[in-house]
């Protein structure tokens, strides 16, 4: 059989504006593409911001459809939403890392139930992070002070938990992201680890990826990870910045720093606004020359904007779209995803 | 191994309040497996640095990480000095934004401020020169005093004037023509991108996504490159001249020996009285002088001749400076460990730190917070004792578990309430309590039943004392 080639991500668009409310997003920590074609994404704001926190809905146009899960203890309310997921029934699945519970809204933002409970009991979690559902229809969630990746039923029954704090194979420091495959495999983002670690449907190790290139290139606290359905890879190498994709052979495909352009909410902003709109024309946004004493990626992406600036998760929509939540950008960088043979 | 005399752990106590956040016993044993003049060495010229990380702090602090605003900015700082084990450069940090105090008003960006701060702590304790140069090209510094408005055609004179009088020289030692040809020297140092950063500036914008981080820019074109004269000096200067200049002057080692004891030290009257009023240690401020000019400019060295001094080391200077607020609350997290890893419960910290009268990155003025017996006031005192009681009190906390799992082991149950009380103290770090204070604590001690609880209350009832308040 004639191998599958990749063809490399293509930039496609760019989603979102910074926000404190309604329309836009403020420190976005999550985003997920449902049957329906709408994007949810989880904002975690910032100091308590009340009106800031909460769940925006868009889809791949721009077009606005409100908010929900707003600030708050009680029932339909976040503190701290750190991951979003969705089953095939249209459900909503949101982790909140200050309150360590799931809630589940339907795809109008509808609250149904929540459950889980703070602590490091077996049923219990700290700080859940990134969270995914598995096609045998069971949640995947990142336990992250606990150091391991918790399995529940849709209901929040505990059925079983993957590793411990370390830095063996099959043990976790601080994980983040989590992916399902369509074969069950489970790919965590070992984030402090600085590899990627993946598992059968069993809960037994199959591969650590900490670095790509034979040892070059290493990763450096990936925040997230998902696989297509041909193997490929899309890592979010948070600490440095980048995207990398990688075969289902673990090489490195390609490694992307970022293109953003002004979405449609961005230049709509600018248009209203004119004096930061022709200021902004006149500005050169890509001068390095200031530069050259530093490389580090953070410090770069805070100066240069298109770039990515904290990517905290990628998200594949129908597998021909990737989607870059860049929570230090407030917005999204959407690229194509191209298959041939 | 040697026993370290108790004595020597005091001395060691007292340094490590003054240029760090405290240290219990045990950090003080480890400390005082080298002589003291090592110490200060090892403090003055520190080679490597470990903290929690910005890793950690980047990923459980999201507005630390893109600092839209101040207070991301300052919780970053926050983690770094309660966590560093360098903790003169964090204390030298305190200490220049202190005096080139620059805040958010003007400035707005979180991260603009973040990269000053980053600056005090890689360059703050080298030569004085290479400082006030950074601080010149400086982004937050540039739009703090508007010199991204100082043109060749049309000089401002807030940096030049500011340069001198609250940076270097102290009024009454240059003219108000100095002042001119000084701002002159800097037409052209600005930031890249002014016209949008400002407009961006003044609507308080971070649209469409989020701050972006300043830098510096030269334009030559809008430099004034006629000659100069500058105190006495003439020239076709640039700023490098122009800070060359100053950093040469006596008047400059004085103003700078006088800060450095001034924090250090022993509270001297607020800076704006300092042309009238004399130091309190002529001496000691001449031998810091005479430091300045032997070092080469070199902060380091003056600070290694300082805390090596008698005056310093002297029974009488302990417990004689208040702590500023941010140093309160830094030795008080540090002593708790209440976040080993970053927390959002940290937002709250921050703002008590506020509201006990040092808002980081935020100072009443382009002079700074006036301290001394002026960060304490009836409202202040109260925030300072409801916050070390909140951290003290709280046995989830790692450091507390540990001090009070301490205490037990080396006490038993026949252990009298003045035993327990100096077992606290001594495991705080050598801390000593006028009688008054520690019969208070030993009252309290007296009339709890229960061991740990007594312990824990002890420990919490010393952060209330007035002896705890000070450094």
């Amino acid at each position: 059989m004639k191998p599958v080639q990749t063809i490399p991500l293509d930039y496609y668009l760019t989603l979102g504006i910074v926000a404190m409310e309604g329309r836009g997003f403020e420190y976005p920590s999550d985003s997920f593409v449902a049957e329906n074609d709408r994007i949810y994404v989880t904002n975690k704001s910032r100091d308590y911001g009340e009106r800031g926190v909460r769940v925006t809905i868009l889809d791949m146009d721009s077009d606005y459809f409100g908010t929900f899960g707003h600030y708050g203890i009680s029932e339909g309310q976040l503190i701290s939403p750190a991951g979003i997921t969705g089953d095939a029934n249209g459900n909503l699945y949101v982790t909140d890392d200050y309150t360590s519970m799931v809630s589940q809204f339907d795809l109008e933002g509808n609250f149904i139930q929540r459950w889980g409970s703070n602590g490091s009991n077996k049923d219990e979690m700290q700080s859940p992070s990134g969270i995914a559902i598995g096609k045998d229809g069971l949640v995947y969630i990142s336990d992250t002070k606990n150091h391991r990746v918790q399995i529940f039923t849709t209901a929040g029954d505990h059925v079983s938990a993957i590793g411990s704090q370390g830095n063996e194979e099959g043990q976790f420091n601080l994980p983040w992201g989590v992916d399902v495959g369509l074969n069950g495999n489970i790919s965590v983002a070992d984030w402090g680890n600085s590899r990627i670690q993946r598992f059968d449907s069993n809960g037994d190790h199959v591969e650590t990826i900490s670095s790509v290139q034979a040892g070059q290139n290493q990763l450096n606290h990936p925040s997230s990870v998902v696989v297509d359905s041909t193997g490929n890879q899309y890592i979010a190498d948070w600490g440095n910045e980048t995207v990398k994709v990688l075969n289902r052979s673990s090489e490195l495909i390609q490694e992307i720093r970022g293109q953003a352009t002004l979405s449609k909410w961005a230049s709509a902003f600018l248009e209203t606004n004119r004096e930061e709109g022709l200021s902004r024309e006149n500005a050169n946004l890509n001068d390095l020359s200031s530069l050259e004493d530093t490389e580090d990626p953070h410090t770069v992406s805070a100066h240069i904007e298109k770039l990515f600036w904290s990517p905290v998760s990628v998200k594949l929509q129908k597998e021909d779209r990737l989607l870059v939540t860049e929570s230090n950008r407030h917005r999204i960088q959407v690229y194509k995803v191209g298959v041939s043979n | 191994m040697e026993k370290i005399e108790d004595k020597e752990l005091e001395l060691l106590s007292h340094l490590i309040r003054r240029a760090g956040f405290g240290a219990t016993r045990r950090e003080l044993e480890d400390y005082g497996k080298y002589s003291y003049e090592e110490v200060v060495e090892t403090l003055v010229s520190p080679k490597e640095t470990n903290w929690m990380g910005d890793y950690l702090v980047r990923r459980f602090d999201g507005e630390a990480s893109g600092m839209i605003n101040a207070p991301g900015s300052a919780r970053r700082w926050i983690y770094r000095m309660m966590s560093s084990d360098t903790p003169l450069k964090e204390k030298m940090t305190l200490f220049w934004h202190g005096i080139f105090a620059t805040g958010v008003p003007k400035v707005i960006n979180g991260r603009v401020l973040s990269d000053q701060i980053e600056m005090f702590r890689d360059h703050g304790l080298g030569r004085f020169d290479d400082l006030l140069l950074r601080l010149a090209k400086d982004p937050a510094m540039i739009v703090w005093l508007d010199n991204q408005e100082n043109h060749k055609n049309s000089i401002n004179e807030n940096w030049g004037r500011e340069l001198l009088e609250l940076f270097s020289m102290g009024v009454g030692n240059y003219s108000e023509d100095d002042i001119k040809e000084c701002a002159k020297a800097f037409t052209g140092w600005t930031i890249g991108n002014t016209e949008y950063m400002m407009v961006r500036s003044k609507r308080d914008s971070d649209w469409p996504y989020g701050r972006i981080a300043y830098h510096f820019k030269y334009l030559p074109d809008d430099h004034d490159d006629q000659t100069k004269e500058f105190l006495g000096h003439q020239g076709n200067f640039n700023g490098e001249d122009i800070i060359k200049v100053i950093c040469n002057r006596e008047t400059t080692a004085k103003f700078i020996a006088r800060h450095l004891y001034h924090f250090f030290v022993a509270d001297e009257v607020p800076v704006p009285s300092w042309n009238e009023v004399p130091p309190r240690d002529e001496q000691a401020i001449d031998e810091l002088v005479k430091a300045y000019f032997d070092t080469d400019h070199n902060i380091a060295g003056m600070l290694s001749y300082l805390f090596n001094s008698d005056y310093f080391k002297s029974k009488n200077a302990r417990y004689k400076k208040v702590k500023g607020p941010a140093e309160f609350a830094v030795g008080l997290l540090k002593l708790s460990r209440e976040f080993e890893i970053p927390d959002r419960d940290m937002i709250p910290r921050y703002r008590q730190i506020g509201w006990m009268g040092q808002e980081l990155n935020n100072p009443p003025s382009v002079e700074g917070w006036h301290e001394g017996q002026e960060w304490v006031n009836t409202g202040s005192l109260i925030e300072r004792i409801n916050f070390a009681s909140e951290l003290l009190g709280n046995q989830d906390n790692t450091g507390i578990k540990e001090l009070i799992d301490t205490v037990e082991e080396v006490l038993d149950e026949n252990s009298t309430p003045e035993e327990i009380v100096d077992e606290c103290l001594t495991q705080m770090g050598f801390l000593r309590l006028s009688e008054n204070s520690k019969t208070a604590v030993t009252d309290f001690a007296n009339g709890v039943e229960e061991d740990r609880e007594k312990i824990s209350g002890v420990i919490r009832l010393i952060g209330s004392t007035q002896e705890f308040q000070m450094s």
